[in-house]
């Protein structure tokens, strides 16, 4: 909120006069407000596709027993052990082969992917402490198996299912090595990427660097304080049970 | 696993619940996996012209010095963040589990915040404060009269690895603090209490009961911080770029610059086969090792 001048001659300093200027031009000549945009699309999307792919999976996971589970079980949990900076190239070449690169949708086939093997793993170890008699129950009083799926074993799983929409979409928001590599056009950026535009190699603007910045965090921020519990729970759920 | 017939859905549902995330899985993940391992026996560079040169890439590979440059980066990393934040976060988490502390809630959630941070912000943030004009660390040294430690934190070579290995480790310190935490919370109060009545002291508590029974958790720490730092890209990427020269370049940012700055695609495959082999074997000999102390 300060101006240039006053950064650069003392930055420890308070404001002398708060100005929301460099929000503006962050927004303006930054194009701020189209990443911000970019990047709430991706993360919206990117969640509700991994929870909803990712729990029907992990409830067919958890519940029976067919030919190939633990085959696409261990596959999952593989995923949560190669190293995605690995695949970053190869995902670049079959992306461009395919075509879809550049997309406004690109980003979200990785983002899903990445995540799903941490979205089956959360709700598959809750769905299993689910007890089964509800479920039957619902069943013999002629309920239909997706309608006994999507009217009672869903809510049963609100409480992880919110941890992990926090969870990925804190995930989705921030990433950043894939946004760089598979988004080529100015208008289809997230934010990391957008932010890296205020580091031109002779010129930095700090004032406006930094009211950008500020633009990326507050979300992240905001939700944060909000469910820092559910925050913390998620993250190392992986780590405590792994 | 509990297998009940009178849920089992159709033969359709039943499929329609798992292709999904199966199908898009393994496009995103195996078929990269063998694309790469493809590719990484051509001579590429993106275009209609492909020469197979079987396994010559990978003989480059492992006479590569700045691969295997990169990758003595990654380590050093991974050596400073396994005892700097293991060990930061094991010692501020026995601080905050002893009754000394107030604002044990406060403390928490101001030490995590980094965590769900963007790692390109933290890169911007700490290039801000490693500024060699403007930056806030030098302008911290001339204020205690240290002039003579001013230096320019990311343009020296020898200097670059360990100024951004710091925010990578300060990152992380709050993820492990949780962890911590959440074990030595899960430790029975009353062992403390008979080895306090039997005269154990602080630090004795520490060394003899919260150490030995927290070390499968510290080692499933060590091991995530060996898998998530041999991924170290973001905020390198933004302080340094990799330079000066190659000083800082990771394994990660390497593959980037072969593949998208010298339209090597061939080979920056090989080196991508090459991140894998080396970060999962990293990791099972981590595990050896732990299994080992184990017995």
């Amino acid at each position: 909120m300060k101006t240039e001048q006053e950064f650069s001659l003392n930055i420890m300093s308070l404001p002398s006069k708060p100005q929301f200027q460099n929000f503006i031009d962050a927004f303006e000549i930054g194009k701020m407000g189209t990443y911000f945009w970019n990047s709430a699309f991706v993360s919206l999307f990117t969640v509700i596709f991994t929870i909803l792919f990712g729990f029907f999976t992990a409830y067919i996971l958890a519940r029976f027993k067919f030919p190939f589970r633990n085959v696409i079980y261990f596959m999952f949990l593989t995923g949560m052990l190669i190293p995605i900076h690995g695949l970053l190239i190869p995902i670049f070449i079959e992306f461009k082969a395919l075509g879809l690169l550049n997309k406004h949708v690109t980003l979200i086939f990785p983002y899903v992917a990445f995540n799903l093997s941490m979205a089956i793993f959360l709700f598959e170890n809750f769905i299993k402490t689910v007890p089964l008699d509800v479920e039957e129950a619902a069943v013999i009083d002629g309920s239909s198996s997706t309608n006994t799926v999507l009217r009672i074993v869903l809510p049963l799983c609100m409480p992880v299912i919110s941890t992990a929409v926090i969870l990925f979409f804190l995930g989705a928001w921030n990433e950043f090595p894939f946004a760089l590599v598979l988004i080529e056009s100015a208008n289809l950026r997230t934010l990391p990427i957008g932010l890296t535009n205020f580091n031109g190699q002779y010129t930095a603007n700090y004032t406006q660097m930094l009211a950008a910045m500020a633009i990326v965090v507050l979300p992240v921020i905001i939700v944060y304080l909000a469910f820092s519990k559910k925050v913390m729970q998620g993250m190392t759920a992986g780590a405590v049970k792994g | 696993m509990n297998d009940s017939s009178a849920i089992r859905p159709k033969r359709v549902t039943f499929l329609i619940y798992l292709l999904p995330s199966v199908i898009l899985f393994a496009f995103m993940v195996l078929v990269p996996v063998i694309l790469a391992v493809r590719y990484s026996f051509f001579n590429w560079s993106g275009g209609p012209k492909m020469d197979f040169i079987g396994l010559e890439n990978y003989m480059t590979l492992l006479t590569d010095s700045y691969f295997w440059n990169a990758f003595l980066n990654n380590l050093l990393i991974v050596f400073f963040s396994v005892f700097g934040q293991i060990g930061i976060a094991f010692v501020i988490s026995i601080f905050l589990m002893s009754k000394v502390v107030k604002l044990k809630g406060f403390h928490r959630t101001v030490i995590f915040i980094p965590v769900v941070l963007s790692s390109v912000v933290i890169g911007f943030l700490w290039g801000m404060i490693y500024n060699q004009d403007a930056g806030m660390l030098n302008w911290f040294l001339q204020t205690i009269g240290l002039e003579s430690w001013i230096k320019p934190w990311l343009d020296d070579p020898s200097l670059v690895m360990y100024s951004v290995t710091v925010p990578i480790v300060w990152q992380y310190i709050g993820f492990y603090l949780i962890i911590f935490l959440a074990a030595m919370q899960s430790i029975n109060n009353e062992v403390y209490e008979m080895a306090e009545l039997d005269g154990a002291t602080g630090f004795k508590k520490m060394r003899y009961i919260t150490l030995p029974l927290l070390s499968s958790t510290i080692k499933i720490a060590i091991m995530l911080c060996i898998a998530g730092n041999m991924k170290a890209f973001d905020s390198i990427f933004v302080m340094t770029g990799g330079g000066p020269g190659s000083s800082s370049t990771v394994m990660a940012q390497y593959a980037y610059d072969t593949s998208f700055k010298a339209y090597k695609l061939g080979y920056g495959s090989t080196i991508s086969v090459g991140i894998m082999v080396l970060s999962v074997g990293l990791i099972i000999i981590s595990q050896l090792f732990g299994g080992k102390n184990r017995a």
